[in-house]
């Protein structure tokens, strides 16, 4: 189990890395934190794993996209019209 | 104060009728001269694995299929009643009946409408738009789905009707609950959409704003009671209030009361029902971030909002309504053995039925509240509120009044 869940993370991370367009790091990002908070239950600590869940993957994410749709207008515009190409 | 209709509980329950299935199909095969995979077939790993199988089945058909229709069903005649129409009501009455020769009916109850509804949906072409960022927009409603039948891993409905025992239950359900907001921007996001990506941002705004309010209110139980375990909490609610025989739920102390009317609000807002629906008003916004959605994808997403609201209604009946114990202490004595009046799945049933019919009869009657109106009355009314829960909790907690 530990190694699925360390796969899938390091997996996740690299793609919040590199990927172009900035949800689609958020998406990832999700996933890696999700799979941080399977670890934690690996390890019996499940209320720093809710915890994990409930504020990191539910608050974090959201607010990093919020962060930068409403500030970096010019990065959003480029992510939309190269999607429309 | 009442018994609970499942003895021991539900894995139990189903550990026994798995092992009556699977001595079936071993002597099948002792019959069929094949002992060793009969015998296989008894060996424990398979007997747990087809237990939690059958167990998980049971829970997931129970939450999405029967209450989910109930409460599509309960809502949708209450609103017409509530508009002064019958609302739905064809019905296939039973072949032995007279009324069968002429076919259908419209004079049933209409509890098949959803059914067909859910059918016609499924007939649906799923479409997905030329434009749209693929695997987010197949990702968003498998979150949403995911994270709403995650609830129900530790949901209890009586003492012995749950999946699991968590001792943090409480946490687990609003862990859970709390991925809705980041699935309904990458579906506002990925659809492509005016109309979407602005009912996802509404949406994220408005249950990010209003979660906080909801886990203050929270904190102010868990102060009181001493336990995120929410068989613990109900049984914290169990005594008698100052000697009288109504039992001393959390909405009798003053500081709850409060804490109880927060919560409620926000877990409107929360659901996104009428007041708090900016995400998916449909006068502005065409049917908000579900907008591009099509076929049955659409209908778990609208679906699944439903099984929310009686999710958020059973989380509110279990933190202050007292579970599922009735409201007064009257058993019957029969020889010394106390017999309940009604069993304890009943009561918490009627509870969150009745808190999800408050809930509908506000969303009916009520006006939208503007944007700004929503994130005013939540930062700037509610959550201070919600504090103030707290240091009343507080302050109740050491004097030891409650």
């Amino acid at each position: 189990m530990f190694l699925v869940f360390s796969a899938v993370e390091i997996v996740g991370a690299i793609l919040t890395v590199t990927s172009k367009k900035l949800v689609r790091a958020a998406f990832w990002l999700l996933i890696t934190l999700i799979t941080i908070s399977g670890i934690y239950i690996l390890l019996r600590a499940e209320f720093v794993a809710l915890i994990q869940i409930l504020v990191y993957a539910g608050a974090v994410p959201v607010l990093l996209l919020f962060g930068i749709m409403l500030t970096r207008k010019k990065m959003l515009e480029e992510s939309e019209t190269s999607e429309a190409k | 104060m009442s018994g609970s209709l499942l003895t021991p509980n539900l894995v139990g329950l189903c550990r026994s009728l798995t092992e009556i299935l699977l001595g079936i199909v071993k002597a099948i095969f002792d019959a069929l001269s094949l002992p060793g995979l009969g015998s296989w077939f008894m060996s424990p790993g398979v007997v747990v694995f087809f237990t939690y199988l059958i167990a998980t089945l049971v829970m997931v058909m129970w939450a999405a299929l029967v209450n989910l229709l109930s409460v599509m069903w309960v809502e949708r005649k209450l609103y017409s009643r509530i508009q002064d129409r019958r609302g739905i009501m064809l019905g296939v009455p039973w072949p032995w009946s007279k009324k069968y020769k002429r076919g259908m009916t419209n004079l049933g109850w209409g509890f098949l409408q959803n059914i067909a509804d859910g059918v016609k949906l499924l007939q649906k072409e799923n479409i997905t738009p030329a434009s749209a960022d693929k695997l987010l927009f197949h990702a968003a409603p498998a979150i949403i789905v995911s994270s709403t039948i995650m609830v129900f891993a530790v949901f209890p409905f009586s003492e012995n009707f749950y999946y699991t025992k968590v001792a943090l239950g409480v946490l687990f359900v609003l862990a859970a609950l709390s991925l809705g907001p980041f699935a309904i921007i990458l579906a506002g996001y990925s659809s492509n959409n005016k109309y979407t990506l602005i009912g996802g941002l509404r949406a994220a705004a408005m249950m990010l704003s209003y979660e906080i309010p909801l886990i203050l209110c929270v904190v102010a139980v868990v102060l009181l009671s001493g336990t995120l375990d929410p068989f613990q909490m109900v049984a914290v609610q169990e005594r008698p209030l100052l000697g009288t025989i109504v039992p001393s739920w959390n909405v009798f102390s003053p500081p709850q009361m409060l804490g109880f009317v927060i919560f409620f609000i926000a877990l409107v807002a929360e659901l996104e029902r009428i007041p708090f629906d900016i995400p998916e008003a449909d006068a502005e916004l065409v049917e908000g971030w579900t907008t591009e959605y099509g076929g049955m994808r659409f209908g778990f997403l609208f679906g699944f909002k439903w099984l929310r609201a009686f999710a958020g209604a059973g989380l509110l009946v279990i933190l202050y309504l007292g579970g599922w114990n009735g409201p007064v202490f009257a058993t019957f004595s029969v020889l010394g053995y106390p017999i309940p009046i009604l069993p304890q799945e009943f009561w918490f049933l009627l509870k969150t039925y009745l808190v999800v019919m408050v809930i509908i009869w506000i969303s009916w009657s009520i006006p939208r509240v503007r944007a700004d109106q929503v994130l005013k009355i939540g930062w700037n009314r509610l959550i201070p509120l919600a504090l103030l829960t707290i240091l009343g909790a507080a302050v109740f907690k050491t004097m030891g009044w409650f």
